[in-house]
């Protein structure tokens, strides 16, 4: 069935079935549009069949080998009426064969997203659609929005629609599919939303192009005014013209028609579609040709008045010669043509820099030059108070890492840990910095940092026989497990209680000097007034503990800080700390994390926050050594804070993991089977017998 | 994209093939003898370049010859000779056709019909645009039944063309029809068919442009010639690596710009930026279209390809687009970020500005990359979001761009 309206291309209700939908393009819009409107009942994919394509807070998608097996699977009710198309350019003509082979009951539009398409197919895909008599659009559509009933097919507004698309009376219809976007962002200025947005694709062949959209655009009630995003090549304007000339009252339409600058040069430009074929197809042409149908010259927004006279006369709309002219030509035709606005204009359009920092060039510059930063609209605002100036560690991108790694390469010849030899560092390194190398990715800084770690990596090899990550190894040995089933069992009785307490340490830490400004963590006439921050945190703690407490709440701990053995002396130490305090002191080296801890549990006991004299434990110590490794790669943004944030836990179940080999290698040789097994007698049993 | 043949090939690899009827020819380098023994058949010869510019006559480098020894002069002359600013593959000498009749026939991709078309007119041999469209008839073809004789035949009885002449022609033209589609082409054109006064019919000159897309381009069962270029080194590396991957574009024609470096994304807003800049005096240095969401890897070799040629000489670096839909603008402003750091470590500091402008997935995380390394490297720079349109940011960009020339020139006194 063709469309007889816009609604007919795109309406909530629409069942839409991907093609591809695992693929890298379509399961990341996919995921975006079910977020959104939740129109995607099932998609396709060869030999991915039984897979699914999960949606945070929602269903996950099915899907299916073929388009056929879909079509079965699903009951009438939801069965596609509507497809888009995301596979291959070799595959598109026969995956949308197999669309009309089977599903020519059901399927009403076909959208082809897919990108250079040869023109034959796109061709046949035509030919195709209308013996099926159905509607096809693209090939290299970026989609079609419904803002009024808040679905869409394809990528058109991002990974958030409703930014750009606030329902109104605008329909947009563009061979750029940014330029959908674009456009619905300028228009809010005007106090203009959107009725759809169309992007056309702009391939040599446009197979539902603006002489077919024009009229659906015309009788469709909710559209009062028509966008349009012209580029060079094509006859579909002209006819588009004759079309709109033989209509007794047109809606009003807006152009812009960009390429005008090639004519006469040999390039080629962004779309494949964009090239002359024809006296009437140049940028100049279809100007000309705009021009004569408004009858107004293009718009001048320095000369509203003459404007508004002709345009209050002819109704028809006007040119733009400036993407940014849309907005007040919009309000100049909304208001010549009597077309209400959508909602209140918002801030008007114009230069508004988020960020500025032009230094000594901006010396140079005249007055009427230098802009000053203005206000970024939310959410950005948000955002950039967050990514942005709070200036805290790197922010990573993402990209398939299924063959590809920062921390290591092999060319055949030298294998390397993030682009240093490993050769070179087996000659003149030592194995902790090169750990550190493969978990910081940026060599140490300091000599003493190397000795610190390792010293950490010491005190991390065993507490005792007693504690449950050594139990672990031996229970592995008396059931009779080899070696490397001893060292899993070992990492897998740590967690974020047994060992886990480093990642809170750090966090706290971060979250306590990330806002002083600390670039240093060595320099200890740099320092922030510690006590001061001691003082504040302890208050805030109390405060905390307090509410925590009448609620009958488990109260918050700060973590790192107790020792089970010697918690009643009036000075309170553990002993392995101590080590590592000493070596620090003899060698003048100053960690202000380390510091703070110190002054952390004085102030804790002195603000009778607690009854016990708490411990800087070895495992806050290795968190202060970590976070003063880590520190001027997170202020210089060249690590992330979720991979600080790892490293003590990292470097706790490094030392644990080589502690319990220690463990099961002396229980294997020592122990008789199963003589870690708890003799039945002495098990207890808590609940009641039942029968 | 699209991939251009002339004459030359069409006579060598493609005419048999389809059974087109065209003229005897010899290809430079060639024995004098041997063009003495075809001129005695001939009678005359004409040289023409094998080059894929000009209009009919090749600005004056086609010759009609009859003398062996003016042949060989010329057919070395043309060889060398530049048309419309490119150099000929090579040079070649066709049969001269004494012709009674001259047709023009085109096969295309017609945006009218969505489908191709076929064009004839009897008016050939002369610039199809001087064709009237009274003189010549187009017709929409099936693109899965293709070009019948009768179809053929009837469009040339229309213009007047009966008897054994029109079926003869008709014949020739289902085979041109079969060569467009057997091997991918975009278009194709022979002008002029000439007819003898016995009614011989003979393909005189040809064109075609072929679409990259279509998978039997791939396999003509030849190797494609390679015409010399003018094309710049750097436009010669970003097509084949555009070629290599269908992940992302990887598009720019050079303008012979100096000022402004754009880094732009979209099809749509690549030409606005481009235009708003010339329109304003930004003289973009080259017109760049880089959005389909590329991944880190794809967006970084392009920026190293941009900055390795062209980044020295610029006054600005302009990295705009619209709002995206579904470009990443964290994975490529890291992509451009690590590029720019890394051409600096290798040349050296830089001072120009910088201004920026986009919307889009993960916006305000590739700003913070981008801000991070643009003060990293000391370089004044400016940003925009999607509140500010593009051709505002871009006329802004032009009218910095003066200032950082200026600066530029300045620092070199």
């Amino acid at each position: 069935m063709r469309a007889k309206s816009l609604s007919d291309i795109l309406k909530k209700g629409d069942r839409i079935a991907v093609s591809n939908i695992t693929g890298r393009e379509a399961s990341k819009v996919s995921i975006i549009s079910q977020s959104y409107c939740r129109n995607i009942v099932a998609g396709w994919a060869l030999g991915k069949d039984g897979q699914t394509v999960d949606v945070p807070g929602g269903k996950p998608i099915p899907v299916f080998g073929q388009f056929e097996d879909l079509l079965s699977a699903l009951p009438d009710a939801k069965k596609p009426n509507k497809i888009i198309v995301y596979s291959p350019p070799d595959a598109v003509y026969g995956d949308v064969k197999e669309v009309l082979e089977h599903g020519k009951k059901f399927v009403e539009t076909i959208f082809v997203i897919t990108e250079h398409v040869s023109i034959e197919v796109t061709a046949k895909l035509k030919s195709l659609a209308d013996s099926a008599d159905i509607d096809i659009v693209g090939c290299n559509t970026l989609g079609v929005i419904n803002a009024y009933d808040r679905t869409r097919v394809g990528a058109v507004g991002g990974d958030s629609p409703d930014e750009a698309f606030v329902k109104g009376s605008v329909c947009i219809v563009s061979n750029s599919g940014n330029m959908v976007n674009t456009i619905a962002t300028y228009l809010k200025p005007a106090g203009l939303g959107i009725s759809y947005g169309i992007s056309t694709g702009k391939d040599p062949l446009i197979l539902t192009p603006i002489r077919e959209l024009l009229p659906l655009a015309m009788m469709d009630p909710r559209t009062q005014l028509v966008i349009l995003y012209v580029e060079p090549g094509g006859s579909y304007e002209e006819e588009a013209i004759a079309y709109l000339k033989s209509l007794k009252c047109p809606k009003p339409v807006i152009v812009y028609v960009s390429g005008q600058f090639a004519e006469g040069r040999s390039i080629s430009l962004g779309h494949a579609g964009a090239v002359v074929e024809g006296p009437n197809t140049t940028a100049s042409a279809k100007m000309k040709m705009f021009d004569d149908y408004f009858g107004v010259p293009v718009f001048d927004p320095d000369h509203p008045k003459v404007f508004m006279s002709i345009l209050k006369e002819k109704k028809r709309g006007v040119r733009v010669n400036a993407l940014h002219d849309l907005v007040n030509a919009a309000m100049a035709v909304t208001d010549a043509c009597g077309i209400k606005t959508d909602f209140s204009p918002t801030q008007p359009i114009g230069l508004n820099p988020w960020f500025k920092n032009f230094g000594a060039f901006e010396h140079k510059l005249p007055r009427t030059m230098i802009i000053h930063p203005g206000n970024i609209p939310e959410p950005y605002g948000s955002l950039v108070e967050r990514y942005v100036k709070s200036g805290f560690g790197r922010i990573q991108t993402r990209q398939s890492m299924r063959n590809a790694s920062h921390a290591s390469s092999n060319d055949g010849v030298t294998p390397r840990i993030y682009g240093y030899s490993v050769m070179n560092l087996m000659n003149k390194g030592s194995f902790v910095e090169s750990v550190l190398l493969y978990w910081l990715g940026h060599p140490l800084k300091h000599e003493f940092e190397i000795r610190l770690f390792e010293m950490g990596l010491i005190a991390s090899l065993t507490n005792g026989p007693g504690t449950i990550s050594s139990q672990a190894p031996k229970l592995s040995a008396s059931a009779g497990n080899s070696p490397n089933t001893a060292m899993i069992a070992t990492l897998a009785a740590i967690g974020t209680v047994h060992g886990g307490n480093g990642q809170e340490a750090a966090r706290m830490l971060i979250d306590v000097f990330g806002k002083t400004g600390l670039t240093d963590p060595y320099n200890k006439k740099n320092a922030p007034d510690l006590d001061a921050i001691v003082r504040d945190y302890v208050k805030k703690f109390k405060e905390r503990k307090v509410v925590d407490k009448e609620a009958g709440l488990h109260y918050e701990k700060v973590p790192c800080l107790g020792h089970p053995v010697f918690n009643k002396e009036a000075v309170n130490f553990d002993p392995r700390e101590r080590v590592i305090a000493a070596y620090m002191d003899e060698h003048k080296i100053y960690n202000v994390f380390h510091d703070f801890y110190h002054r952390l549990t004085r102030g804790m006991t002195s603000a009778g926050v607690t009854s016990k004299v708490h411990a800087v434990n070895v495992d806050a110590t290795l968190t202060c050594i970590l976070m003063g490794i880590a520190w001027p790669l997170l202020v210089e943004k060249k690590i992330t804070v979720e991979r600080a944030l790892d490293l003590p836990f990292l470097a706790f179940a490094l030392g644990r993991v080589a502690g319990g080999a220690g463990e099961y290698l002396d229980h294997r040789e020592s122990g008789t089977d199963m003589d870690m097994r708890i003799p039945v007698s002495e098990c207890k049993f808590l609940g009641r017998v039942q029968d | 994209m699209s991939a251009k043949i002339g004459e030359l090939i069409f006579l060598q690899q493609l005419a048999g093939r389809f059974k087109i009827p065209v003229p005897d020819f010899v290809v430079e380098p060639v024995n004098q003898s041997d063009i003495k023994k075809k001129l005695q058949v001939w009678g005359s010869g004409i040289v023409k370049p094998d080059v894929l510019a000009g209009k009919r006559g090749k600005a004056g480098t086609v010759h009609k010859v009859s003398d062996y020894r003016e042949a060989m002069q010329l057919l070395k002359k043309v060889a060398a000779a530049e048309v419309g600013g490119l150099q000929p593959r090579t040079s070649y000498m066709v049969q001269s056709v004494p012709a009674e009749m001259e047709l023009f026939t085109a096969i295309t991709y017609n945006s009218k019909f969505i489908s191709p078309s076929f064009t004839v007119s009897l008016k050939g041999g002369i610039d199809v645009e001087s064709i009237p469209d009274s003189d010549k008839i187009t017709i929409p073809v099936d693109v899965f039944r293709g070009l019948n004789a009768y179809q053929a035949s009837e469009a040339l009885s229309k213009l007047g063309l009966h008897g054994s002449l029109n079926s003869m022609l008709a014949r020739c033209f289902v085979n041109q029809w079969d060569m467009f589609i057997s091997t991918g082409m975009q278009s194709c054109e022979i002008n002029p068919w000439r007819v003898t006064k016995d009614e011989k019919i003979f393909a005189c000159d040809f064109k075609a442009t072929f679409d990259e897309n279509n998978f039997k381009f791939r396999d003509l069962g030849f190797e494609f010639p390679e015409y010399p270029s003018t094309e710049e080194a750097f436009d010669e590396e970003m097509r084949l690596w555009s070629a290599a991957s269908h992940q992302g574009q990887a598009h720019v024609s050079s303008l012979g710009g100096k000022k402004i470096l754009p880094i732009l994304f979209g099809g749509g807003a690549s030409t606005i930026i481009i235009e708003t800049l010339a329109q304003c005096g930004g003289d973009p240095i080259f017109l760049s279209d880089f959005g389909g969401n590329p991944p880190y890897d794809r967006m970084k070799k392009t920026a190293e390809i941009c900055f390795r040629h062209k980044l020295a000489n610029a006054s600005l670096l302009l990295i705009l687009g619209g709002k995206a839909n579904n470009t990443q603008i964290d994975v490529t402003f890291a992509a451009i970020a690590d590029a720019l750091e890394e051409w600096v470590a290798q040349n050296g500091p830089i001072h120009i500005p910088v201004v920026i402008g986009r919307g889009g997935p993960g916006l305000v995380q590739g700003l913070a990359v981008m801000k991070k390394t643009l003060e990293n490297l000391n370089l004044p720079f400016v940003f925009f979001g999607p509140d500010t349109p593009i051709t505002l940011v871009a006329a802004y960009a032009a009218k910095l761009a003066n200032y950082s020339e200026i600066e530029g020139k300045e620092d070199q006194k």
